[in-house]
């Protein structure tokens, strides 16, 4: 029918019959397809799509019902939209892997920028380590990576970096090696890399029954900028950009320590 | 005579004969070669004044010569596309090597260029042999028939060839300005029989916040 066909040579073409429904094209696309139905999907990463499908801010109208039961995240609410329609639908994001995932009554937390898109099915919340978002239901999400994603069981200790997300720990917290708390030249090796810090001495420790994903390499996704929380006792990040509740009229410095640097007299 | 060596690497199988590729893009070669800089593409005067004034610049190098070159640009994925006569419409920087036999040329796109930053003009290449286009990413064929019609995001459009007609298609409403935008406000849909070639990777583009 088509006078564009290369058998036998060069690169696979797909037409709406041929791709997959809800699956990976290869490694960096994936395909989704939508009846009808709808997801949510991060602004910009739908690359191409056959068909016809409506992307609508999360502020539209006719939204609000789906908004109310399955988005939960103000502060996120500009960067997301909702696919709507019927057709087959490409996403991808910078050239990084795609994987979806398939949360079956479960919760997971993710890298903000991490997350393309996810089903309706799922409730979106924005987790309380700033940065992260939690998705809580029954569903399908697709996440991109730099480098495949890599599953470890807790008790572990990951890099920064090197994190994408976890699922069902209950206890992600700081960890921070012995030399940075050894007295002052410790913490000035710490502070100015004078003396040699291998760049490894903080790390992300989880415990408890879980999963955490890592991505194979430590380059993270540019972090938007997406405001503050409302400055509220008790809430973490509250008022300040990220910081965790830091001394109110001293502003922290790149560098700086969480408060460790109290401990110094620095 | 193109042939990919892993996905990133073109290595190109010359008796005598020529290819065009862009300048600086050789990384190794054996046998015998000369490389000879191109003014213009090789599309003559007219050409050379044509392209000044699109600002679709390309420069380019004819290499001619027995034996095996290989070509690389920035570790970006390297697509083949055969041409049987029909015409490949390629962004200039993606354009990484064609057959010395096909005539390039550039051609007006409408407002689509203007939107992708990439100004109002293509590069356009036609005849019968085989091209190399580069990719951020591995690209994706997406064969469009008069059934199925195609949208495209700009800032992931590679390169089409075949029989396409494309419109462009902006959403932008008051809604957009509100900032409550559907993140795809500006789309170029495809219609008619043919190809088009999209990256797993998107442009920056004035679009891409709207």
């Amino acid at each position: 029918m088509s006078t564009y066909a290369t058998p036998g040579a060069g690169p696979v073409v797909h037409d709406p019959a041929t791709l997959p429904a809800d699956d990976n094209v290869n490694a960096y696309t994936f395909c989704v397809e939508l009846k009808g139905s709808q997801w949510f999907l991060q602004k910009g990463k739908m690359i191409a799509y056959y068909g016809s499908i409506d992307f609508n801010g999360i502020g539209h109208g006719p939204l609000d019902r789906l908004v109310r039961t399955s988005f939960h995240s103000p502060l996120h609410a500009s960067d997301w939209v909702v696919a709507e329609g019927s057709g087959k639908m490409l996403l991808a994001d910078r050239a990084f892997d795609v994987n979806s995932f398939d949360l079956d009554d479960g919760n997971l937390t993710i890298r903000s920028g991490n997350l393309l898109a996810f089903q309706p099915s799922l409730a979106l919340k924005q987790s309380i380590v700033p940065g992260f978002l939690t998705l809580i239901g029954t569903g399908k999400f697709v996440a991109a990576s730099n480098g495949p994603v890599v599953f470890m069981e807790p008790p572990i200790r990951v890099d920064p970096q090197a994190l994408v997300g976890w699922a069902d720990c209950p206890s992600p917290c700081h960890h921070y090696d012995h030399g940075y708390m050894t007295g002052v030249l410790g913490g000035l090796r710490a502070l100015t890399g004078i003396g040699g810090a291998s760049g490894e001495e903080h790390q992300f420790e989880f415990a408890g029954a879980g999963t955490v994903l890592l991505q194979s390499t430590e380059q993270l996704m540019a972090e938007q900028a997406v405001g503050a929380l409302p400055q509220q006792a008790g809430v973490p990040g509250g008022g300040t950009s990220g910081g965790h509740g830091s001394q109110a009229g001293t502003p922290r410095l790149p560098g700086q320590l969480g408060d460790l640097q109290r401990r110094f007299g620095l | 005579m193109f042939r990919l060596q892993g996905s990133k690497v073109l290595a190109v199988d010359m008796t005598g004969d020529a290819v065009k590729a862009k300048n600086g893009s050789m990384v190794a070669y054996d046998g015998q070669m000369a490389f000879k800089k191109l003014s213009g593409g090789g599309e003559g005067l007219r050409g050379m004044v044509t392209r000044r004034i699109t600002g679709e610049q390309m420069t380019v190098m004819e290499v001619k010569g027995h034996g095996t070159c290989w070509f690389a640009d920035r570790a970006t994925e390297i697509n083949l596309v055969a041409l049987q006569g029909d015409k490949l419409y390629v962004e200039a920087s993606n354009l990484l090597a064609t057959d010395a036999g096909l005539r390039t040329g550039t051609t007006f796109t409408g407002v689509r260029g203007a939107s992708q930053g990439n100004g109002l003009f293509t590069t356009t290449v036609e005849g019968h042999g085989q091209a190399a286009i580069t990719s951020d990413g591995p690209a994706v064929v997406l064969r469009v028939s008069p059934q199925y019609p195609l949208t495209v995001d700009p800032g992931a459009y590679v390169a089409h060839q075949g029989n396409l007609r494309q419109s462009f298609q902006s959403g932008v409403t008051f809604r957009t300005l509100m900032g409550e935008g559907g993140g795809e406000a500006f789309q170029i849909r495809f219609e008619g029989d043919g190809l088009v070639y999209v990256q797993p990777s998107e442009r920056t583009t004035i679009a891409g916040d709207v």
